[in-house]
């Protein structure tokens, strides 16, 4: 039976109705399937601007930035960029000889790309920051935590802003 | 527009638990109040409000250096920051704020171990 013919309970069966519908929904389930095979923008990738890039090459030098070990919490949407919370923490290691050395907050479209940089020792037994930043339209927000071995790990984030906080 | 009324520029606060099991992370909150101007702002008569903004803070613990802030403009009007703190002993938690004009200002807390 063909899919749009009307079941009247005497033509088709009811089980050749059910088939039929499976195979509606089914195709519904391919498309979403296929959508969601668009590969995501890689926020370390493509969406990093060269401007950002120099930025973390002057601070970085060749070191890439790894995605992950690292959680940054922003809102999506920041209605007043005066005032937008950001906390970040990590799932790494914290002992003496491997420890977080800083948590770096860049912000791709704000005048000062390098917004913050918070050095911790070993002493803090923990790594992690909560604070308010500025932010002057809507942009990625990325948290970058160093080690003291030297690795990089990122989050990014990207942020909705309404209200100009930067000027 | 400078504040006329309220905290003025410089006054912090630091707050941390009132006790802490020895070796415990506590997590320390920390206030100034400051302008940050970004310099990019004019005021309502169309002059430029210059750049002033804290620029870094030094935290201490026990006459020890354990953490130094790095900021821009770009961090919030009055600062707030929360960030961990191992407790190893009772000892005095000193936070040093300088801004960009070269002003700076010290509060202190106590961490009570026990």
């Amino acid at each position: 039976m063909a899919n749009g013919q009307v079941f009247d309970g005497r033509g088709g069966s009811r089980r050749d109705f059910l088939r039929a519908a499976a195979g509606a929904a089914g195709a519904l389930l391919v498309g979403a399937e296929a959508l969601r095979a668009a590969p995501a923008p890689d926020p370390w990738g493509e969406e990093l601007p060269e401007r950002v890039r120099e930025v973390l090459r002057a601070r970085f030098g060749e070191r890439t930035v790894r995605p992950g070990r690292v959680q940054l919490d922003v809102p999506e949407n920041a209605p007043d960029g005066r005032s937008v919370p950001v906390f970040v923490e990590t799932s790494l290691p914290l002992v003496s000889t491997d420890y977080v050395k800083a948590i770096h907050v860049v912000v791709d479209h704000n005048p000062d790309i390098y917004l913050a940089g918070f050095h911790f020792s070993a002493a803090l037994g923990a790594a992690s920051v909560d604070t308010r930043i500025k932010m002057r339209r809507t942009s990625y927000v990325r948290a970058i935590a160093e080690t003291s071995r030297g690795e990089l790990w990122g989050a990014a984030t990207k942020v909705f802003v309404t209200l100009n906080g930067c000027g | 527009m400078e504040r006329t009324q309220g905290p003025q520029v410089g006054e912090a606060r630091i707050v941390v638990p009132a006790t802490a099991a020895p070796g415990s992370v506590i997590y320390v909150k920390a206030l100034i109040t400051h302008p940050m101007h970004t310099g990019l702002f004019r005021d309502a008569t169309g002059a430029p409000i210059a750049a002033w903004f804290i620029r870094e803070v030094v935290v201490g613990y026990g006459g020890e250096e354990v953490a130094r802030f790095e900021w821009t403009s770009g961090i919030s009007r009055d600062p707030f920051v929360t960030f961990p703190l191992r407790a190893t002993r009772t000892a005095p938690l000193t936070i040093t704020w300088t801004d960009n004009k070269g002003a700076s200002w010290t509060q202190t807390a106590q961490v009570t171990v026990g």
